[in-house]
């Protein structure tokens, strides 16, 4: 179990890596797939099967599945720029804000023992049963609201990307 | 499992920053997105790695981790499509020279 881990975990770190400093934009996504699958097994390591099935179909199914689309609709997929040209104007100060926050959060973690220390004994449990008892008892207002939510961003999405087409008529 | 909690939050702590970076260096606002998808992405691991450590007889964590995952599908639908209607005025998607509103 730590043997898996720590692969895991080196795969997913490098899976975010790379998805943000590779120069083209189809290796980015195909690491940001990379990623996904690692926090997805990760979920798996935790026993909560079922937000890495949800994880698997909602991310690898449809995020990047838009994101590639998004980048066909768009230019610049050939990576033939140098490294200054993918950059930002302010690049040092964001690196440099990124690694601040990096070693302000492992300090913060690293100071408190008690985290520290490896569990005894009790292990996680999740049906997927339990879940959907929960989901359609307790969480039934939160459940219509996020149905409600993503119909507007739906609608709200298309009405945004069709504005020209909109405009031509 | 013998992987203690620290090491979980760490992890998370290491990716948000890799996302946060992603973020505030790259150019091309489509990267910038995954950046922002990177961060949302760790945020929910740490809410797993809590509820697997610290309270797994009730399952509130995961519906938090369901509803959040919910909201980031629809935020990167919302911003893909801002980023084709951007495209189409500016025919970029450099966020640098998304500057109009700059005083």
């Amino acid at each position: 179990m730590d043997i898996a881990f720590w692969i895991i975990s080196v795969i997913t770190a490098v899976g975010a890596l790379l998805a943000v400093t590779l120069r083209n934009l189809v290796h980015c996504v195909l690491s940001l797939i990379l990623f996904f699958l690692g926090i997805a097994a990760h979920y798996f390591l935790l026993r909560a099967d079922f937000i890495a099935a949800v994880q698997i179909l909602i991310y690898i199914g449809a995020v990047v599945v838009l994101i590639l689309f998004a980048i066909m609709l768009t230019r610049n997929v050939t990576g033939t720029e140098g490294p200054r040209e993918i950059l930002g104007g302010k690049w040092w100060s964001g690196s440099m804000t990124a690694a601040l926050i990096a070693a302000i959060l492992c300090w913060a973690v690293s100071v408190d023992k008690a985290a520290m220390v490896a569990p005894a004994g009790a292990q996680a449990k999740s049906s997927v049963l339990q879940i959907g008892k929960i989901l359609i008892a307790d969480w039934v207002v939160p459940f219509e609201v996020m149905g409600v939510l993503l119909t507007a961003a739906l609608i709200g999405a298309v009405v945004i990307a069709l504005e020209e087409v909109r405009r031509r008529r | 499992m013998s992987i203690p909690l620290g090491h979980y939050l760490m992890l998370s702590g290491l990716l948000f920053a890799i996302g946060l970076g992603g973020a505030l260096t790259r150019k091309n606002a489509i990267i910038v997105l995954i950046g922002i998808e990177i961060m949302f992405n760790a945020g929910i691991l740490n809410l797993i790695a809590f509820w697997h450590y610290k309270e797994f007889a009730v399952l509130t964590a995961q519906m938090f981790a369901i509803f959040s995952i919910s909201i980031a599908a629809a935020e990167s639908a919302i911003g893909l499509a801002l980023v084709i209607a951007v495209y189409r005025y500016y025919k970029s998607v450099d966020v640098d020279e998304m500057a109009s509103l700059k005083g």
